[in-house]
């Protein structure tokens, strides 16, 4: 990164280049946003339903994945600080059941959307409170109100959800296009880059990632440790209820039960986006790649002829595949492998000496 | 921690009231299931039934006292291998497919062909463990997180349970079947709580009485220490998910028994993965590892199952179950002081200490 | 099959190091040591924080491996040693926080590793309830064995450490300054335990830094300093002067004050603490510090330094008691208010709560002041942040290939640096220096009392917590002493010195 030296140059410089902060992460991306390219084009090649579709088609492609990448992006929010939001996919449901029940109820639907979105936040900011107020593990209390959330979505929207919203707002958040661009591509990109600025070039993302890394050293330095985790909620619980509002808009129909399916894509999105589950480490130019790669990943295998049953099971083997890849690419793993096997080796040595005694 | 405490007298007595003198314990055997956790939760079973008969009389009738009891079992066993894996300080996010692809695996033989009991019993055992093998291999060999790892399994193992199903659904069960799943060995004492019953006693035993069973427990308090007393931490993580893998498929026999059908979404449609861990939880077992026990969790489930009966009875509509469920999750966390150190996430997979400075 | 404890009469076999070395990340921790231990003795390994000592036992009991040198017991060479095998020898160390399980019983965490088991191989609980408390008696603790481990005192839990090296038949028993977390009372407690093992001719090998308990408790003394043994004989050979001359060694000369001793008392008073209570921790403590002045906080581990500075800075709550700076009262502190009021603290446990060990230097040295990053409007802008921290760690002449290398990489000293960085950004009025030189080389150690003395010549504050008696007797003005939770003293100028503190943060009166 920063090339200045401070103390003149040492032996051990060409060393610690190699412990510079961020290089693993540039990889990654580098990584992802190479196979998105080489993705795209196995499928443009080999795939003659794929290549048929022509730009805009493929275009078109993404409504069918932007909203888990809205889910992703406020997952990830969460997940830089070191806790994890389960509760996202339902929170999802609940907020298009929300907007629709209220726009049925005679409100003007972009009002009930407002409302809807802010009472996704509200329960983000509920998961936070829990979290932080009783100072307990964010996973069981997410996966707590994510049945909470579920359990609220299917009685508001009742036997048969709202559908058939006005055109205006279909057309908007659901299928509308500006040139062969959809509407969701551009409403995704200003998310995106917002969660990257916020993340990479705010004060409130320095602590967060700083959260990550270390919570106790953060509170030593003065950050409030409380308060940033909590509006990290809410940033996860807006950008879910953001995602339940493009979804509606794309069936043109609220549904209870699609955020159960939105989960796990989501959190496959920012592990495979390269953000450290443990918290810190990762970028959202990561996640928002990522978004594309399994995506693409996912519609191209549609396309091809795959059943969503097995783009589904793919979800979950690309999850593993690049777990297993990270931990393999962990430089203090491989050390510690080493050291294992030494030790290993040297424990026959002592076994012999100690049947020689 | 330990240099920032306070100074303390020497040989200080004990710190109030938590364990008290060794008088006061009754034995060897009985000290595992002494905990508090357990006798708050029988104290909270008598209660809550004698709050929903006094409110719906027909609530303590005999068939449903032990319908009660019979139909908290298949979560029993799950739950049981649950707390299991998160005594070993992990978790097992994907005991709902495992139990789906048992049930269904010799739902179907037996609906078809009229598998025998037996073979059936091997059989969800078999694919329990191959299943939970899955888990442990990427845990504790690869060194995936274990949230993580389970939470993929989840999906690859739905998908498997969708793909074994094709479409169809297993309604038709032998005889057999039914009357271990529905009917009483002794009038108001069903098979399945004798299952049950059976289950949490081997389970207690093996992990009150065996090398094995304590070193789960070690593993899960201090995989460092543990692995320098010559645990075989990884081994033991493994085995953990083998076992949690194998009580599910257990409880896919015990669902299809009891239930009497299975088809894809069997597992998942009754939220076992959330049950499981709101019954181990509730009995008192924590997320930090080392804490807790089959007991308490069988406890859990027999009192969760007695709340959504309580709930129907009091017409609350079945759509609020989960909600229910979830809510008792939250309620179990927030007081419960064990689990309350910040991050309970940072479950790092074990490694063996490197010979580094520390 | 059951045999108490007593019974066992050990005569520990004479385990020997010849010429160890070990260097961890190219420092060489170890150099060329010798020592031996014998049965019926107490070999204590004495010197200074950092002189090796630690790494030498956890190299005999097989925690690390050695880079050069062997290990010989009973003229058997051991190789590969790993704690397991160790223990299986008959070598256990108590280390110096007890690793036990906490939510296991005390019985339990006796026989960790080797369980009994009775009949079809199950573990036999009565059989070790029963051998438990053989044990336990052995080693003075009065607990029930069925307690769980986590509701013990430490100085009950190292106890029963010292209980179950006793139970895994252990004769060689290393203690790694087990007195440092304990009171003056429970050290008497284990001495006692100590020197009826030696009665049984178990060997046993002591770290310590104290000269007292070194001239108290040792048969034999072998003194490390930086890394090499300087000194090594029996006791009755040795007297204190000899002994502090061998562990300080050429620090006598080189640590002489580099700055007078100042007299501010008519300096502005600028922290003010007034009867800060936090029971059981602390009680009615108080004290200030003033401009351009150094005050030493002075006390054992355990006696609650730590805690009152934790407190001052807004990290724990407090029953009452006041905390002014400049003449302002700090109302509801925490560490921003604390740090934006001027305040700032340099945290004992600089791993755990000081640095971002997977962050770059850059972003932990401007982590205290991420409010007062510069913007362009909601934006950071980083050229900014780059050349503060730029100047900063100029400042403090932190050694690094630039500000993009990650914290984990720089050594022990440079860290410590970068951390004073971190509070220089703030700014501060006063600053807390807790354990400054914990884990830095011995060479950059001088270096950082040299910059807390040219900040404090620049008018800051200091308030410099130390066990180490010496270092706070080369750089205060002033100190104040601490003996459990209570200021028990305070000493003026050419008064603070080692015998007065010493007498002081062991609760006695200053000569």
């Amino acid at each position: 990164m920063s090339t200045t030296p401070v103390s003149s140059a040492k032996p051990g410089a060409s060393q610690a280049r190699s412990k510079t902060a961020g290089r693993q992460e540039t990889i990654w991306t580098v990584a992802l946003a190479a196979l998105l390219v080489v993705l795209l084009a196995y499928f443009y090649l080999a795939v003659p339903d794929f290549r048929s579709l022509g730009t805009s088609g493929v275009l078109a492609l993404c409504e069918q994945f932007l909203f888990t990448g809205l889910i992703a992006l406020g997952e990830a929010v969460v997940v830089l600080a070191g806790e994890i939001d389960l509760s996202t996919g339902a929170m999802s449901s609940l907020s298009g059941i929300l907007m629709a029940s209220l726009w049925q109820q005679g409100l003007n639907i972009w009002l009930a959307t407002v409302l809807a979105l802010f009472a996704a936040a509200l329960g983000g900011a509920l998961n936070g409170f829990l979290v932080t107020r009783f100072n307990v593990s964010s996973l069981l209390v997410t996966l707590g109100t994510q049945f909470i959330f579920g359990s609220v979505a299917t009685a508001v929207g009742g036997n048969t959800p709202p559908y058939n919203f006005p055109r205006s707002f279909v057309t908007l958040v659901g299928t509308g296009t500006v040139g062969p661009v959809p509407d969701q591509l551009l409403v995704f990109a200003v998310v995106a880059v917002a969660a990257w600025l916020l993340v990479a070039r705010t004060r409130y993302g320095r602590s967060l990632v700083l959260i990550g890394y270390n919570r106790a050293a953060s509170r030593y330095s003065g950050i409030d440790v409380r308060r940033s985790l909590l509006w990290a909620f809410v940033a996860s619980g807006l950008l879910a209820g953001m995602a339940g509002i493009f979804v509606s808009g794309y069936y043109n129909a609220a549904r209870d039960d699609i955020g159960d399916s939105l989960l796990l894509p989501a959190i496959t999105v920012v592990v495979l986006g390269g953000v450290d589950i443990f918290g810190g480490r990762g970028r959202m130019s990561g996640v928002i790649l990522a978004t594309f790669l399994l995506g693409f990943l996912t519609q191209g295998l549609l396309i091809r002829g795959d059943s969503s049953l097995t783009a589904t099971m793919v979800t979950g083997v690309v999850l593993v595949l690049c777990l297993v890849l990270k931990v393999a690419l962990d430089h203090r793993a491989w050390a510690q492998l080493r050291e294992l096997l030494r030790h290993r080796v040297s424990g026959m040595g002592e076994l012999r000496a100690g049947r020689g005694a | 921690m330990t240099a920032l405490s306070a100074p303390s007298a020497p040989s200080a007595p004990l710190r109030a009231g938590e364990t008290g003198s060794g008088a006061k314990r009754s034995g060897p055997v009985l000290l595992g299931m002494l905990r508090r956790r357990e006798l708050q939760l029988v104290l909270a079973i008598l209660a809550l039934g004698a709050l929903s008969s006094a409110l719906h009389p027909s609530f303590l009738a005999s068939g449903n006292v032990s319908f009660i009891l019979a139909d908290s079992v298949s979560t029993m066993v799950v739950a049981v291998g649950q707390t299991i894996v998160v005594l070993g300080r992990g978790i097992d996010l994907s005991v709902s497919p495992v139990l789906g692809i048992a049930a269904i695996g010799v739902g179907f033989p037996a609906q078809d062909h009229n598998l025998s009991i037996f073979l059936a019993l091997l059989i969800v055992l078999v694919i329990g463990m191959a299943l939970g093998a899955g888990n442990g291999f990427l845990v504790a060999v690869v060194g995936i997180p274990p949230i993580i790892a389970t939470l993929a399994t989840l999906t690859i193992y739905g998908g498997l349970q969708f793909i074994f199903t094709g479409g169809q659904e297993v309604v038709n069960i032998p005889n057999a079947y039914g009357n271990l799943g529905n009917a009483n060995m002794l009038p108001g004492v069903p098979w399945l709580i004798v299952v049950g019953a059976a289950v949490v006693a081997v389970v207690w035993f093996w992990l009150r009485r065996t090398v094995t069973g304590r070193s789960i427990y070690a593993v899960g308090n201090n995989a460092d220490a543990a692995f320098r007393a010559g645990a075989p931490v990884r081994r033991i993580l493994f085995l953990t998910y083998v076992v949690s893998g194998l009580l599910a498929g257990l409880g896919g026999l015990i669902y299809l028994c009891h239930v009497g059908s299975a088809d894809a979404t069997t597992g998942s449609d009754t939220n076992v993965n959330l049950m499981s861990i709101a019954a181990a939880l509730i009995g008192g077992t924590t997320l930090l590892g080392g804490r807790g026990g089959p007991v308490g969790s069988a406890l859990g489930a027999v009192f969760l199952s007695e709340a959504l009966q309580a709930m129907i009875a009091s017409r609350v509509p079945p759509i609020w179950e989960p909600a229910g469920v979830g809510a008792l999750i939250v309620i179990a966390v927030i007081t419960d002081r064990g689990a309350t150190p910040a991050r309970l996430l940072a479950r790092r997979p074990f490694r063996e200490p490197s010979h580094g400075p520390q | 099959m059951q045999r108490p404890p007593a019974a066992v009469a050990p005569g520990a076999r004479r385990y020997e190091a010849i010429g160890v070395s070990k260097s961890f990340d190219g420092a060489n921790v170890l150099t060329d040591v010798s020592v031996t231990f014998e049965a019926g003795q107490v070999h204590t390994l004495a010197g200074e924080n950092g002189a090796g000592k630690s790494t030498l036992l956890k190299i005999m009991a097989g925690v690390y491996q050695p880079d050069a040198g062997e290990l010989h017991l009973g003229g058997e060479r051991l190789a590969g040693l790993s704690p397991r095998s160790a223990q299986r020898r008959g070598i256990y160390l108590v280390p110096q926080e007890p690793a036990l399980m906490g939510s296991l019983s005390v019985t339990e965490n006796l026989f960790l590793g080797i369980l009994r088991r009775g009949r079809m191989r199950t573990v036999d609980w009565a059989a070790m309830r029963r051998e438990a408390s053989a044990y336990l008696a052995r080693v003075g603790l009065t607990v029930d064995p069925d307690a769980r481990a986590e509701e013990l005192s430490i100085a009950q839990q190292q106890l029963l450490e010292c209980a179950r090296a006793l139970a895994h038949r252990c004769t060689t028993i290393f203690f790694d300054e087990p007195t440092s977390p304990l009171t003056a009372h429970e050290a008497a407690t284990l001495f006692s335990v100590m020197r009826s093992l030696r009665t049984d001719r178990y060997s046993l090998g002591f770290i310590s830094h104290r000269l007292d308990e070194v001239l108290q408790m040792s048969d034999r003394v072998t003194v490390l300093r930086d890394g090499r043994s300087v000194l090594s004989g029996d006791r009755s050979a040795l007297d204190r002067a000899s002994l502090v001359t061998a562990m300080v060694g050429r620090e006598l000369t080189t640590r002489s004050r580099a700055r007078p001793h100042l007299d501010a008392s008519g300096a502005r008073e600028v922290l003010a603490v007034n009867g800060l209570t936090a029971r059981p921790q602390f009680e009615e403590v108080s004290f200030s510090v003033r401009e351009g002045e150094i005050v030493g906080l002075a006390g054992l581990v355990g006696s609650g330094r730590t805690e009152i500075a934790e407190a001052v800075f807004g990290l724990r709550p407090v029953e009452r008691g006041t905390v002014r700076l400049a003449g302002e009262l700090l109302a509801h502190r925490n560490p921003r208010a604390c740090i934006d009021a001027g305040l700032v603290y340099l945290p004992e446990d600089r791993g755990r709560h000081g640095i971002f060990a997977d962050v770059d230097v850059e972003r932990n040295v401007t982590a205290g002041v991420i409010p007062r990053l510069q913007r362009w409007g909601p934006l950071l802008r980083p050229s900014a942040e780059r050349s503060m921290a730029e100047q900063a760690t100029a400042q403090t002449a932190v050694r690094m290939a630039s500000l993009g290398t990650l914290m984990r990489s720089l050594s022990g000293g440079n860290q410590q640096r970068a951390m004073l960085a971190r509070w220089l950004l703030a700014g501060p009025r006063v600053a807390i220096f807790d354990e400054p030189t914990r884990g830095v080389d011995v060479g950059a150690k001088d270096d950082i009392y040299r910059l807390i003395g040219e900040l404090a010549g620049q008018g800051l504050a200091c308030l410099l917590i130390s066990s180490e008696l010496s270092e706070l007797v080369a750089t205060c003005d002033r100190a104040v002493a601490v003996y459990e939770g209570h200021v028990v003293g305070e000493l003026q100028g050419a008064d603070v010195t080692d015998a007065n503190l010493g007498a002081l943060v062991v609760g006695g009166t200053p000569r």
